[in-house]
């Protein structure tokens, strides 16, 4: 298998571990990544709040970049998968807006013809369960605390093959590597996070944080794991900023980096604010496979 | 119809039957203003919303459209109004620096030089494969921001 990977702003820039982890965990699963010259998503929330046609051009334009390949596009994070998974949509149904936002692109030499389909990398990883198994070197044991996100989840319209009101493939992927999934309420919430609300009232995106981080620590797990570089930022910077709680936070790329048998260090988890000394010595202390 | 509420209808708000499973899902709701069934019923009967602040408190969860009995798009809905708040210069100015970083980069976030330096340490391109490192790319972002007016958008709005 051959996709574009969508990094996305956060992994490419803020969380470098996780882009490295992806490269690494993908590469073992045997699926070649191609780069493209993408930009921003753009961001759902922020960007098309503001003008809902600059968030098409743009997003027509990242698509058209992995279209001239004949690529779909990965994606690992749920703010650029709900962006270019929307986008792709309004311009796959909908040839009038399409014309008028390729007459946008057409000024730069470029065209969206629809072709291409954008995946979130979840679903991707839920149809390799037995290269994962082949790949496994350790069963890390890690009780973790899952959070999906929401624009992986929703609006469920735009993703028929998942059960939104209960979903179970990460926790699935997760039991795979030997890792057991902690429950707790509300765990379909928002991180607080989208919508431009992390950068534009503070207050209530750390306020939403600190609802979901005390129903998470009642089952105390060994990490917060995430799907998305946004959620993730939320709840590593958001621990720091509340003062409050102390729980490493894990992107799913990452713990299955560690599960083929990387090393924490040389996956950078160690760069996260949150320490996530706890993990790496758990892992360290784990014998491989053979 | 004024813009407002032709944006209510575009997003199905006829449909709303006020009975305020939106608001009572709403994540930020539960700390913020924002009150979704009020402002989507102001919006229908034409109010002008767009000045509101809580009209940028919506974490864009789709919790509320998920669970409307009637399909209203309340998301949608809100996403609209905020389009015609920042045509009326109505927007978070906060959010300019994402915007200019967007223009000037390409990406919402751009890369720090300590983040270049852990990605050259954990071997990684120390400068990502994106527009950003593409001078010529990033000349066609610009002519395509140029061109939707986003720019133009926000800079003018500003008051």
């Amino acid at each position: 298998m051959k996709l574009s990977l969508f990094p996305g702003c956060i992994a490419k820039n803020m969380y470098a571990s996780i882009e490295k982890s992806t490269r690494f965990v993908f590469d073992k699963l045997g699926v070649e990544l191609v780069d493209h010259r993408y930009t921003c998503c753009p961001a759902p929330g922020v960007f098309r709040g503001y003008d809902i046609d600059t968030w098409l051009a743009l997003g027509g334009r990242n698509l058209a970049e992995a279209e001239k390949d004949g690529l779909n596009v990965l994606t690992i994070c749920n703010g650029c998968y709900g962006s270019l998974h929307g986008s792709n949509h309004i311009l796959q149904e909908n040839p009038e807006k399409r014309e008028e936002i390729n007459e946008v692109l057409e000024q730069v030499g470029k065209r969206y013809n629809g072709g291409v389909e954008v995946l979130h990398f979840a679903d991707v990883l839920s149809t390799m369960h037995e290269t994962i198994l082949e790949q496994k070197e350790l069963d890390l044991g890690l009780r973790l605390a899952v959070h999906y996100g929401c624009h992986y989840l929703r609006p469920s319209e735009h993703h028929e093959s998942l059960n939104v009101e209960n979903p179970h493939i990460v926790e699935d992927i997760l039991e795979l590597v030997g890792c057991e999934p902690v429950d707790f309420k509300n765990k379909l919430s928002c991180c607080g996070a989208g919508g431009g609300v992390w950068s534009g009232d503070e207050e209530v995106a750390l306020s939403v944080l600190e609802e979901k981080l005390a129903f998470m620590s009642e089952g105390n797990p060994d990490a917060i794991l995430n799907i998305c570089p946004f959620c993730h930022l939320q709840f590593d910077q958001g621990q720091k900023k509340l003062q409050k709680f102390n729980i490493p936070v894990l992107h799913l790329n990452q713990v299955l980096g560690m599960a083929f048998g990387e090393r924490p260090k040389k996956l950078a988890i160690h760069t996260h604010l949150v320490s996530t000394r706890e993990i790496e010595k758990k892992v360290k202390g784990l014998k491989k496979k053979g | 119809m004024n813009p407002v509420e032709k944006a209510a209808r575009d997003s199905n708000v006829e449909k709303c039957v006020q009975c305020g499973k939106c608001t009572a899902g709403c994540p930020s709701g539960r700390q913020s203003r924002l009150r979704t069934r009020t402002l989507v019923q102001m919006a229908y009967q034409g109010q002008d919303v767009t000045g509101l602040p809580e009209l940028w408190d919506c974490t864009t969860c789709y919790n509320c459209a998920e669970r409307c009995p009637k399909g209203v798009n309340t998301v949608d809905a809100i996403i609209l109004l905020r389009n015609l708040a920042v045509q009326k210069g109505n927007f978070p100015r906060i959010h300019l620096s994402a915007i200019e970083n967007l223009y000037n980069t390409g990406n919402g976030f751009p890369l720090s030089p300590e983040v270049a330096q852990i990605r050259a340490i954990i071997g990684l391109k120390k400068e990502p494969y994106d527009v950003s490192t593409a001078p010529e790319e990033l000349e066609k972002v610009k002519k395509i921001l140029d061109i939707t007016g986003f720019l133009e958008l926000v800079r003018g709005g500003t008051t």
